[in-house]
């Protein structure tokens, strides 16, 4: 067994477990949002998009997840899936108006 | 920060498996019971156990219950101020609200049916919002009667919504709290195959003879990768059934502009009308509309029985009538849909064949939802679900164990706590559920508030069993083992047998009658809990037969031991 881990402040652990927890659901929900809006533009029924962009949903969740707990930089984490999901999602919002046109 | 992935995955296994797993055991078990709920329903109202029917004929016995039902009292109370705009005119009196939806569920296990209606709030402060109070009845379906609603159905009305939302109505709670357990289930296993490298060895160890410490840890290892696809693929699918609606809501928030053009799209491409007309129109006979949706089953070579069934718009000229097919010969949830146009009960539209990415959806959730008919499966659910419990409980008890002497040196009350929960956990679940079962048969059958009472005894009795096992575990602060895991055991069997005896005295229906007459639902929640009660015995002596439960650890460090025997 591995020893364990550094210790760290509370506040530090919450951070890290929220953030993991958080981060990455709000990325997946940029990513499945950009995904949907993809494959409607593609020609997709919107039903049929969803259906299969939510199954593969929450493996890349629990990836992300992974990643951003393991990470040990939290600044790094905080960048690619806050950013990452801030990016995903406008550019689903923004590609949807399109679409909407 | 400085740490390595395999020290993250421990320290999250360990600790969110910990928080978390309290609620993990309730799905899991609660879950179990879940695939025999219809069978658990049959012997909490002794009046249902008969043959399971197949759906009536609609025009002798539903077509009269669309005027008897009524809107629930509960949700008329607490939506219709919120949906109905005063400024518009008086609000309309709950017996009074029209008619919108009318629909009725029946499954290959069902004696009795479920229908439903949902009722049109008038003079709605947003048209566009769903403006409905709903309204739900069991009814038996030989007879159209109504079933009394203090009978509560304790398998499929409340060990089943527990295993997915606890109860816990406010703002969704319950479906997150169990959404993010599944989700910690899902890494739990990462991070388990990812500590123990040794993964095919242990696979094959069990070492029952050794300390505590470690036969708990192999029990643990040999039920978490023994049934490895089991509780990944469960936990899995049980976060894809709810996506939609509630973790991932796409197309009712960020995408609903395309979601409901595509819903347009659609009405315009089936022909089944969104809205209503507003001219009345009467619904022609439903049981011809279901007689022309067998043959065309039939002729599509899969013939089969009526599962569901919706009327739309009911009353309305735009009215349609959808039948579906019931999925007990087939895993995904196809079923097969034909929509006629109520008036006349022209067919409107047949649904399509699913494309491959709905298709593998409801593959998926077919197989968590189990509604086929395959006996020796569902049993083999009952058998993972249980494999998972028992991975969670003992990675209770090696949390305990690991720690419990070093807390006791160190005067911190940790493993005490989590050992208390556990117990509450694990024998208080437990006796919960089966004291529920002997309140059931306890109660007079016309008695009022009858649902509550049971209800009331299952929390009751769980309060009780976590206070009893907070205030017995004082050993463990001194690093012996808590009392209370024998003493709720001992109760569990008790309580188990006394719920069998109370059946067979209120019923008539023992064993010695259930068995002879192939009454599986019945002898077979009598035989669970009797397994149940012989387990709990077992337990109960083993643990008895070593009180001090000191392992090789405790030997060698030297513990206070004035409450060896509390």
């Amino acid at each position: 067994m591995p020893t364990s881990p550094p210790r760290l402040s509370r506040w530090s652990w919450i951070h890290r477990i929220a953030l993991s927890i958080l981060g990455a659901y709000a990325l997946t929900w940029g990513l499945c949002a950009l995904a949907v809006v993809a494959l409607v533009a593609n020609g997709a029924d919107f039903h049929e998009a969803e259906h299969g962009v939510l199954i593969a949903a929450f493996l890349v969740y629990l990836a992300v997840f992974l990643w951003s707990f393991a990470t040990p930089r939290l600044s790094q984490v905080w960048l690619a899936v806050g950013g990452g999901a801030a990016v995903s999602m406008a550019i689903a919002l923004f590609w949807q108006h399109q679409l909407m046109q | 920060m400085n740490w390595t992935f395999r020290q993250a995955m421990t320290w999250m296994h360990t600790w969110l498996g910990l928080v978390l797993g309290f609620v993990l055991m309730v799905v899991f078990f609660f879950g179990s019971l879940s695939v025999f709920d219809r069978e658990i329903d049959r012997w909490s109202i002794p009046q249902t156990r008969f043959e399971p029917q197949p759906m009536p004929s609609f025009d002798q016995v539903l077509r009269p219950l669309m005027a008897q039902i009524e809107p629930s009292a509960v949700e008329y109370a607490a939506k219709m101020p919120l949906l109905h705009d005063a400024n518009k005119g008086p609000m309309t009196p709950r017996a009074a609200l029209p008619i919108d939806e009318f629909w009725a569920y029946t499954t290959h296990r069902d004696p009795v049916l479920l229908v439903g209606a949902d009722f049109s709030v008038p003079l709605p402060r947003d048209p566009a919002a769903h403006n409905h109070i709903h309204a739900r009845a069991t009814i038996d379906p030989r007879t159209g009667a109504f079933l009394n609603d203090d009978q509560l159905k304790v398998g499929s009305a409340f060990f089943y919504p527990l295993h997915y939302s606890l109860h816990l109505k406010w703002k969704n709670a319950g479906y997150f709290i169990v959404g993010l357990a599944a989700f910690i289930m899902l890494a739990a296993l990462v991070s388990g195959v990812i500590i123990h490298r040794r993964l095919f060895r242990e696979f094959f160890t069990f070492r029952p003879r050794k300390h505590l410490q470690r036969s708990t840890l192999d029990l643990h290892n040999l039920t978490g990768v023994l049934a490895l696809p089991f509780h990944f693929f469960f936990a899995f699918t049980g976060l894809v059934i709810f996506a939609a609606s509630i973790y991932l809501p796409l197309g009712h928030t960020v995408l609903k502009p395309l979601h409901d053009r595509h819903a347009a799209q659609e009405s315009a491409r089936t022909g089944l009308p969104q809205t209503r007309a507003g001219v009345n129109a009467p619904v022609a006979s439903v049981d011809a509309m279901v007689a022309d949706a067998r043959r065309r089953w039939s002729d599509r070579g899969m013939p089969g029985q009526v599962g569901f069934l919706k009327i739309h718009h009911l009353g309305d000229t735009n009215s349609y009538v959808s039948i579906y097919r019931a999925g007990s010969d087939r895993v995904a949830l196809v079923g097969e849909g034909i929509h006629f146009q109520a008036s006349t009960g022209r067919v409107l539209h047949e649904d399509p064949p699913r494309e491959p990415a709905s298709a593998v959806h409801q593959f998926l959730t077919g197989l968590h939802l189990q509604h086929f008919e395959h006996w020796l499966l569902r049993w083999l659910y009952v058998a993972g679900g249980l494999l998972g419990c028992v991975c969670i409980a003992t990675g209770f008890v090696f949390f305990v164990e690991k720690r419990k002497q070093q807390h006791a040196r160190q005067g911190s009350a940790q493993a005490r706590v989590v050992d208390a929960l556990g117990v509450a956990t694990v024998t208080g679940m437990l006796l919960a559920t089966t004291a529920m079962l002997l309140v059931n048969r306890l109660l007079p059958a016309d008695l009022n508030g009858a649902a509550n009472w049971q209800i009331g005894a299952f929390w009751g009795v769980w309060l009780i069993s976590a206070l009893h096992a907070a205030g017995r575990n004082g050993p463990v602060a001194l690093g012996q083992r808590s009392p209370a895991w024998a003493e709720q055991c001992q109760a569990l069997a008790v309580v188990a047998v006394a719920a069998v005896l109370a059946n067979g005295w209120s019923t008539g229906a023992h064993l010695w009658v259930t068995v002879p007459a192939g009454n599986w639902p019945v002898a077979g929640v009598d035989l669970s809990l009797l397994t149940t009660a012989t387990i709990a015995w077992a337990a109960h002596h083993k643990l008895k037969r070593q009180p001090g439960m000191v392992t090789a650890h405790t030997q060698r460090t030297s513990v206070p031991t004035e409450a060896t025997h509390a």
